[in-house]
């Protein structure tokens, strides 16, 4: 049997659409229960166990080898870094990390800037690599609001569609990174389940026609 | 039983059949070891830091403890056997009677960030193989780490379907890419490839012409990897004899060249700074299901002998107690 992970709430969908185009089929899947059986999948040769998980979780369950493998965004990734193989990433969800003021430039400080973001350690790296040597403060939700209510300079944010944005005359200053949905394994399982997964694996990236 | 409260992160107390089940494992593998003419060495838990400077990597050398003692000495605590048992040997070589065979156990510790089943202090038992014939000490080795992992096992029927379960062994060579990413992405970004290679990403892999490097471990043509595909054919031979010989006893074994993809030898891959930085030659992991880490690690490090100003050939490994003891105990639930 093969474990998979899989995001509760609106990443749910698209990771169950690549799955599915790519033959694995998880028809009946209620997004309502945790854990859930697929007794027959041919694409596998072997039963599929799904378990539905905040995204944040996904990877320590992953590491640990819980669940063999999961669909987790390459954000959570970065700010996490766990020690997973990341063999391909998908197409459907691809957004991007962006840095965030209410002026279409950054703002000039005579001191130290100041940023909101949900990714402390991720952003922190990206801004160094950019001479940015920023005061991370960390927002679980919201993000936008941290300039807007000046608790902060600026933002480091997902941004999708940019309707956020418009709609609080906020400013994507510079895109600092890709986010990407990302298959990824833990590192016993891809070698336990190394035949079974390339399939899988082969028949994703077929179906994905993005790269990194 | 473990406890922790009131100790420092990463470290952890075994009290009771903790420390019972763990004495046993080690009389366990020991005997098997001197079994096989290995002598135990019982080395120091602190050291001088300066010898460490050229053994190890900019990584390995971070994760180290060191601190000033009263007399102004840097030391270092414990942080890996095999360098500190090397620059022990080195300048004695020429009194040495050759091969050597010698084993340890004990504790090391190293500052790093915890993650599953990842402490800063760990127990280690481990064999190196010094002198000899290299091709006939590689496989030795391989062989009594086989053995080493199955004794650990125990004799626990595998459940099942044998193959999902079973103990992996992968082989690989240090460096055997560094042709093949020289040659695809050039000085500036060959480091950047081997870690996308060594994180298994098939888009990165495809265009650079390694594909079948992450899907099946090794390409098909072997003179894309240049110079080193002698030593990956007579690694895929290796693997033959050992998979013929194990055959049925629950451990499979692979040449899986992307898993050392980061173990580069050519300065021009800055990415050779891992935990086996001081690997050169034939590289091996082993893995069981549902596990966080590798059970064990171990491959040929002559290159350490030579920055000791040393000629020896030397080939090792050290397998993580606890995380055999965990094996054994998971075999014995199911």
């Amino acid at each position: 049997m093969i474990t998979f992970g899989l995001p509760k709430g609106r990443n749910l969908g698209p990771a169950r659409a690549s799955l599915g185009a790519a033959g694995l089929n998880l028809d009946g899947l209620d997004s309502s229960r945790l854990r859930q059986r697929f007794p027959n999948q041919n694409l596998l040769g072997t039963p599929v166990e799904v378990l539905l998980l905040k995204d944040w979780d996904l990877p320590l369950y992953v590491e640990h080898g819980i669940v063999d493998c999961a669909i987790v965004g390459s954000d959570v990734l970065e700010e996490t870094q766990p020690d997973v193989f990341r063999p391909l990433q998908l197409k459907d969800g691809r957004s991007r990390l962006s840095l965030i003021a209410e002026t279409p430039e950054l703002p000039k400080r005579s001191g130290q800037l100041r940023a909101a973001t949900r990714y402390p350690a991720w952003a922190a790296r990206l801004l160094a690599e950019r001479n940015l040597h920023v005061e991370v403060i960390h927002l679980t939700s919201s993000i936008e609001l941290g300039p807007l209510l000046d608790l902060t300079d600026v933002a480091v944010d997902i941004v999708q569609t940019g309707t956020t944005l418009r709609t609080h005359d906020l400013h994507e200053v510079e895109v600092l990174a890709r986010v990407a949905p990302t298959f990824v394994v833990n590192r016993a399982s891809f070698h336990a389940h190394r035949r079974r997964l390339s399939g899988l694996l082969g028949a994703l990236e077929e179906t994905e026609t993005g790269g990194d | 039983m473990k406890i922790s409260a009131g100790l420092p992160t990463g470290v952890s107390a075994a009290l009771f059949d903790s420390a019972k089940r763990r004495r046993q494992l080690e009389a366990r593998l020991s005997a098997l070891l001197e079994e096989r003419g290995f002598a135990e060495v019982l080395l120091p838990i602190l050291d001088y830091f300066e010898p460490y400077r050229p053994l190890l990597t900019g990584r390995r050398l971070e994760q180290l403890y060191r601190f000033v003692d009263r007399d102004g000495q840097l030391l270092v605590l414990r942080g890996d056997f095999t360098p500190m048992l090397a620059r022990l040997l080195a300048p004695h070589l020429d009194e040495l009677e050759l091969p050597l065979r010698l084993y340890y156990r004990g504790d090391v510790v190293r500052h790093q960030p915890l993650r599953p089943g990842r402490m800063r202090e760990y127990s280690q038992l481990g064999a190196e193989l010094l002198g000899g014939d290299e091709a006939e000490a590689d496989e030795r080795m391989l062989t009594l780490f086989f053995d080493l992992l199955l004794e650990a096992r125990g004799e626990a029927p595998v459940p099942g379907d044998g193959e999902e379960h079973a103990l992996r062994v992968v082989l690989g060579v240090a460096g055997a890419l560094d042709e093949a990413l020289l040659a695809a992405a050039g000085d500036r970004e060959a480091s950047d490839l081997a870690l996308r290679i060594a994180s298994r990403d098939r888009i990165a892999a495809r265009r650079a012409g390694l594909a079948e490097v992450v899907e099946r471990g090794y390409p098909t043509d072997l003179s894309v990897l240049g110079g080193s595909a002698e030593a990956v054919s007579d690694l895929l031979g290796l693997r033959d004899r050992l998979a013929a010989a194990y055959r049925g006893r629950g451990i499979e074994v692979e040449v899986d060249l992307a898993e050392f993809a980061a173990a580069a030898l050519d300065p021009r891959i800055g990415v050779g700074e891992g935990p086996r930085g001081y690997y050169d030659g034939l590289m091996f992991a082993a893995y069981a299901p549902g596990t966080a880490l590798a059970l064990g690690v171990g491959g040929r490090y002559d290159k350490v002998f030579r920055s000791l100003s040393g000629d020896c050939s030397a080939v090792g490994f050290s397998l993580g107690l606890d995380l055999l003891l965990e094996l054994g105990a998971a075999e014995t639930e199911t």
